[in-house]
């Protein structure tokens, strides 16, 4: 093996036409046979193929679609996408978001409550989603505060008391009707959204949400101390309501969880106008740590963050004016330190920076607090392992479930396919299924099976011959070696760079993007081009022998 | 402080005394640039040669220039000029057209048809989003209103296109219906897609139409504060037959209009019909409205005519036999046939300038790299003199005008053995799409690129400029060293060009006793091939110095010179190939491809014709034993021993990159003597494809013995003569030792022989001639 080894011998095909410079012969490896069969795959092949969930609705083709509106805006009714399927061809549409068909199904359970409510739980029940009504409404604006324009405010729950307190107060001492009181609410909202906002301009995060927690407990001390705010009563209370006496107990807990739902589809309606039209998207331009960026795009968010700050302060007064008709006044327990607490587990429940999420995280917590009242402090308990639960194990609350689903299960599968991947790069049926172009498939095996070959080509000998002439005529094995090398597609394909003609040359790597210049690939500076043919050589048999 | 950077063109190629010729700069990193004028004598910096060679000429040109950044307009559209304002549509509308897309989802918004401005968000337009759907858009200043339609388009197919707007409802309606048939799109009938889509929805508000928005054709108006008005969102694709209502046009008037029926008038306020103005000799740049106004739509940086539409049956083949199937007009995102720029310095050719190759030499800052640039034009004779004229093949140079072979071709490794070594000017060119592309490159839509122009910087038509993916150099630089080599004999000679010659035809060389050509002359019109024919016909004498000549068939227009056409399709090495039934120049109308394909092979004038290349190995030629034929031995005096020319800048040969071959078959005339044949050419030269009927094993350089250069030479009627090297690396062997080598002794001998009045020797072969020999 050793003798025939040293005795093969490529003779160049053009020796006698150019005496002079050619190689003639060079020392070569023995030949070996290109054409292999392919190997079988070393991994077990499953059936794949994964039928889809949803459901696909068929595109109109020659009929006309006439699409609606949300007037006055451009929204459609629905966000659908049409397209055809890469598996069958099938024009084929798809709603790309179905939250409005869930929001719809929402509400009209909680239209239809009322028929499923037996009388014994009526009570509990109404009370509950009345409050559930309530906090949902403030908790959306709590969402814009903290959601959309990023500012850490526990404050929340004192702008609603101040409000309630305010305009309770009004109609204690001046006897404003019930109608009244929102509105007057959402003047205390404002000037107390002011004093908040004064500063959140200078004070960040951390810092800024203890200093809103204090004014919280401040409040609370007023007000528990106050004559004026009914501190012998524990509360302020014989505010006019919107629900007349006349009304039978039940009627009054009916128009009671009615009005609740009225005013969460106003802050929805608010929230959706806010974080949905130009003043969202600007914010979402300059999230938290980000905000040098989007300054030097000409964002200004601080405006932006004052403005979405005092608009949801006035509503949030305006809400104050509600729970002060809806109690006939306004308790101390507002400002209390557990309702904040309860407040912030509702966002992070749900899930921040998303409608749904404010109200589903309030929907949980209210019926836990207020639905189930018989299990006494064991359901402030529960609530907080859900708390924890959510934050050790989501990342975006309850409502990040699916995309967190969706990245763990995709990060399995490239886990799994990483672990039986073909060594070399030949597609397995799951991956090969989802290449448009299936002649990469084949290109792939193609591949593999020419550079397993090509591997065995280089030696020492080739090496040499390449340095000593790395233009021209050259051994079989060299030669194969090249073509393959010259025909690699153009992404990270190597070439050289000029530096200075005839004396300093570079090696660099093609885009293979139109417009992008190739990349830097090593600083070698190289002192003829044929010192750097043989750098790229040799850097493309060190990627070959890795690959 | 930005980088400095300098770039130029001139508006002409080619001058006498007495001409103006206009130079366009742009700079970027400053705004002035020293300016001196040069001779160019040789421009391969190859260390086995003599380097690079410029004189400088002093002139009142020379100097300090105010130099500015300039702007490019890229793509190409079409204008209708409208100063009534027929088109600004602010009752109800129709839009319509035929469009066949080539990239509709390549994440650029395109607009097809309308009068919109992007800055403002003023006006309406029909168009394709970033993701591919159709879509029609309308915007009051401050707000647009969209209307999409509801499948995406797919690429290369023929569609119907429509949208109208009801005033009365601010109803829109949307139409996108499939038109293709079994010939003109990529698809046939037995893939399962459904291209229709019909959307109606109730915007909000109409269209506000300020009074300067222009209607345009495949874009839309857009303003930079440092540029001003441009045109953007540009389309690539064809759009053929678009019309515009300003009524809304039932389902049955556009269904009627999808399936071929001529617009009525009722309501019509234009319809281009863009099959109108085809004649035998091709089409302009005028897209013509049959509509009431007469708003003709003019295209810019040339949207391609002659092409098929989307009622092209497959049958005919040319425009002239069926110009009603040849609607479409052909639009590109990254077309740049002419800068535009502002002029930057007027000079008018001095009487006393000798004939010869000039650069403009424009140097700021560091004076190397980018900061230096040579706008180079050609001087000719006002009154030809000389008895030697150099025929500078420019319109191959324009041909390969900032080639983008390294960056963009797959194959190009493949084919030319080598890494390629790129320059920095390369990669400046790569990253702007202002500097255009070559007949050898494709349009981002993967259409081949059928044009190209010298007004716009030709960064390859420099002097020390060199092919990056063969490290040698090529055309314009690699012609110098033919200049070189003239001017280091000492040589009285004059030069002209391709462009002189398709202008003036034989008339133009009719003064000289002997032509040279550059070492790649490969790109012909046809009176530039009558005209050297006709030359040598009439006894002038024709030396080929070069490879791979008189291959393509190329047309100009006579009032646009700068600019040419050239359409690559069935056989030959092409980089690209024409779609089916586009073969015909639009410039012309006559049949594109290879000259060799229309009955005219090189062969014919030359003896030689292309038959192999390679470009990692250049070999030598040895004589052959007609070179000691007493009619041609005269050519191999003082020449010691059999190999010639086993020396060279392009790779160490005089034959080599792009082969010629001796073929009576393709019409080499018979009497045609092989005075020397190269040989041991490597296996990365392959036999042409025109060659190929059946391909086999064995067609490489070392197993096939057609792959050669001939050097041939044969008289002429009229004591006319064509002596060929049939190799471009010959050129390159010139320069070599100082211009004293075998080579050059040849080419001297053949030059100063026939640079001699009356009859060649051995010419008539009759023994009286034994006295003069």
């Amino acid at each position: 093996m050793e003798n025939e080894q040293a005795s093969a011998r490529w003779r160049n095909p053009l020796k006698g036409w150019q005496p002079a410079r050619e190689v003639d012969e060079v020392p070569t490896d023995p030949w070996r046979n290109p054409v292999h069969a392919p190997g079988r795959y070393t991994v077990k092949l499953f059936a794949i193929g994964r039928l889809r969930f949803f459901h696909k609705f068929r595109a109109h083709g020659k009929r006309l679609w006439h699409r609606t509106r949300y007037w006055p805006t451009r929204r459609r009714v629905l966000d659908v996408r049409g397209g055809y399927n890469p598996k069958t061809l099938a024009a084929e549409k798809t709603i790309r978001d179905k939250r409005p068909l869930y929001w719809l199904t929402a509400f009209a359970c909680l239209l239809a409550l009322p028929l499923a409510v037996p009388d014994s739980a009526a009570n509990t029940l109404y009370t509950a989603a009345a409050i559930f009504g309530i906090y949902g409404a403030i908790n959306l604006c709590w969402m814009l505060i903290i959601g959309t324009a990023g500012v850490s405010s526990l404050a929340t729950y004192s702008v609603v008391g101040a409000a309630a307190y305010g305009s309770a107060y009004c109609s204690i001492h001046f006897g404003m009707p019930w109608w009244a009181l929102p509105f007057i609410g959402v003047p205390i909202g404002l000037v107390f959204g002011l004093i908040i906002a004064l500063p959140a301009t200078r004070l960040d995060g951390f810092y800024y949400a203890l200093l809103t927690l204090g004014l919280n407990e401040l409040c609370r001390t007023y007000v528990l101390q106050s004559k004026v705010f009914g501190s012998a009563t524990g509360g302020l209370y014989g505010a006019q309501s919107y629900i007349p006496d006349s009304l039978s107990a039940d009627g009054q807990l009916l128009l009671g969880y009615y009005a609740s739902l009225v005013l969460l589809v106003m802050a929805l309606a608010l929230y959706r106008t806010i974080n949905g039209r130009r003043l969202g998207r600007i914010l979402r331009m300059a999230p938290e740590q980000k905000e040098a960026f989007a300054e030097a795009c000409g964002i200004d968010y601080r405006r932006a963050r004052i403005q979405v700050f005092l608009l949801s302060s006035m509503a949030l007064g305006f809400i104050g004016g509600f729970y002060a008709a809806h109690f006939r006044g306004a308790s101390p327990s507002l400002f209390s330190i557990d309702t904040v607490a309860l407040g912030l587990a509702m966002l992070m429940i749900g899930g921040m920076q998303r409608a749904e999420g404010a109200v589903l995280g309030t929907f949980i917590v209210v019926g836990l607090h207020h639905g189930l009242v018989g299990l006494g402090p064991l359901r402030l308990i529960l609530i907080g392992v859900i708390m924890l639960a959510v934050v050790l194990f989501l990342r975006g609350g309850l409502f990040g479930i699916k995309p967190q689903f969706r990245a763990w299960r995709d990060k399995k599968k490239s886990e799994n396919r990483s672990t039986r991947s073909v060594k070399g790069g030949e597609m397995l049926p799951e991956e090969a299924t989802e290449t448009f172009d299936k002649d990469e498939i084949y290109r792939r095996r193609f591949d593999k099976q020419q550079r397993d070959f090509l591997k065995t080509l280089v030696t020492a000998q080739v090496i040499e011959e390449h340095r000593r002439q790395p233009l021209g005529q050259h051994s079989e094995a060299l030669e194969r070696l090249l073509m393959y090398f010259r025909r690699h597609p153009q992404q990270d394909k190597y070439a050289i760079e000029v530096l200075e003609p005839f004396k300093a040359y570079r090696i660099v790597a093609l885009s293979g993007h139109r417009g992008v210049a190739p990349h830097d690939v090593e600083e070698k500076i190289y002192a003829s081009t044929d010192d750097a043919y043989h750098g790229v050589f040799m850097r493309r048999v060190q990627d070959l022998l890795e690959s | 402080m930005a980088q400095i950077k300098l770039f130029g063109y001139t508006d002409k190629i080619t001058v006498k005394a007495g001409d103006e010729l206009v130079f366009h700069v742009s700079a970027d990193g400053t705004d002035t640039a020293e300016a001196q004028l040069v001779r160019l004598i040789h421009g391969d910096q190859h260390p086995d040669g003599p380097g690079f060679i410029e004189k400088e000429i002093a002139c009142e040109v020379n100097g300090p220039w105010q130099v500015a950044k300039q702007f490019t307009q890229v793509g190409s559209f079409l204008t209708a000029e409208d100063p009534q304002g027929a088109l600004r549509l602010d009752g109800s509308f129709t839009l319509f057209a035929f469009i066949h897309p080539t990239v509709p989802a390549w994440g650029t918004r395109q607009a097809l048809l309308g009068r919109w401005d992007i800055q403002r968000n003023e006006g309406y337009c029909l168009g394709i989003t970033q993701a591919g759907f159709l879509e029609f858009w309308q915007g009051d200043g401050k707000d647009i209103d969209y209307l999409k339609a509801e499948l995406p388009l797919v690429a290369n197919q023929w569609y119907f296109v429509a949208v109208s707007f009801d005033a009365r409802n601010s109803q829109a309606t949307l139409r996108q219906v499939g038109v293709g048939n079994r010939y003109n799109s990529r698809l046939g009938k037995v893939a399962p897609v459904e291209y229709d889509s019909h959307v109606r929805e109730t915007l909000r508000f109409r269209a506000r139409n300020q009074d300067d928005t222009p209607f345009l054709i495949a874009g839309a108006r857009d303003w930079h504060e440092l540029r001003g008005h441009f045109v953007g969102q540009t389309y690539c694709g064809k759009i053929d037959r678009p019309g515009v209502y300003q009524r809304v046009l039932s389902r049955d008037e556009l269904d009627a209009i999808a399936t071929g029926a001529v617009p009525t008038d009722d309501g019509r306020v234009c319809y281009w019909d863009t099959t109108l103005g085809y004649t035998e000799h091709g089409i302009g740049d005028t897209v013509i409205d049959i509509g009431p106004h007469g708003l003709h739509a003019q295209g810019y940086n040339r949207p391609n005519r002659a092409q098929t539409g989307w009622n092209w049956q497959g049958r005919n083949d040319c425009f002239r036999l069926a110009p009603h199937e040849y609607g479409g007009v052909d639009f590109h995102a990254d077309a740049v046939l002419d800068c535009h720029w502002q002029e930057t310095r007027r000079w008018r050719i001095p009487a006393d300038l000798k004939s010869g190759v000039y650069a403009l030499r424009l140097r700021a800052g560091p004076g190397i790299g980018l900061a230096e640039e040579y706008i180079v034009f050609f001087v000719r004779a006002a009154t030809p003199r000389a008895r030697i004229a150099m025929l500078m093949p420019t319109a191959s140079y324009l041909a390969y005008a900032n080639e983008h072979l390294s960056f963009d071709a797959q194959i190009v490794q493949a084919m030319t053995g080598q890494p390629p070594i790129l320059a920095a000017v390369e990669m400046e060119m790569y990253k702007n799409k202002e500097f255009g592309l070559s007949t050898y490159d494709k349009y981002l839509d993967g259409q081949g690129v059928n044009l190209s122009s010298y007004r716009r910087p030709v960064l390859n038509m420099r002097p020390k400029a060199r092919m990056s993916s063969m490290g040698i150099t090529w055309q314009f630089p690699a012609d110098l060293s033919i200049i070189g080599w003239l001017e280091a004999k000492g040589y009285d000679y004059e030069v002209l060009t391709d462009e002189d010659l398709h202008r003036d035809g034989a008339a133009a060389l009719a003064p000289y006793k002997v032509v040279l050509t550059g070492t790649h002359p490969e790109y012909h019109s046809e009176r530039m091939l009558d005209g050297l024919e006709d030359y040598v016909a009439d006894g002038g004498r024709l030396i080929y110095t070069g490879g791979n000549g008189f291959y393509w068939v190329v047309a100009f227009r006579d009032d646009e010179p700068w600019c040419m056409e050239v359409r690559k399709l069935d056989s030959g090495m092409c980089a690209w190939r024409a779609r089916p039934g586009e073969h015909y120049l639009a410039t012309t109308g006559e049949k594109g491809g290879l000259w060799r394909m229309r009955g005219r092979p090189p062969q014919k004038l030359t003896g030689v014709g292309f038959i192999s290349e390679g470009f990692e190995h250049c070999a030598p030629y040895r004589r052959m034993p007609d070179s000691y034929h007493r009619r041609a031995d005269w050519i191999m005096r003082g020449v010691e021993g059999e190999v010639l020319g086993d020396f060279g800048l392009a790779h160490r040969g005089a034959a080599g990159i792009e082969l010629d071959r001796y073929d009576l078959a393709l019409g080499t005339p018979p009497h045609a003597l092989i005075v020397a044949s190269s040989g041991g050419h490597t296996d990365n030269y392959i036999l042409v494809t025109e060659e190929l009927l059946y391909a086999y094993q064995g067609l490489t350089g070392t197993q096939d013995h057609r792959i050669r250069a001939d050097m041939v030479y044969f008289t002429a009627p009229n004591d006319g003569a064509v002596f060929a090297t049939g190799s471009i690396a010959f050129g390159q062997a010139l320069p070599v030792n100082n211009f004293d080598n075998n080579v050059s002794t040849v080419l001297a001998n053949v030059v100063e022989t026939f640079a001699k009045d009356g009859p060649l020797p051995g010419a008539a072969w009759i023994s009286r001639e034994k006295q003069f020999r």
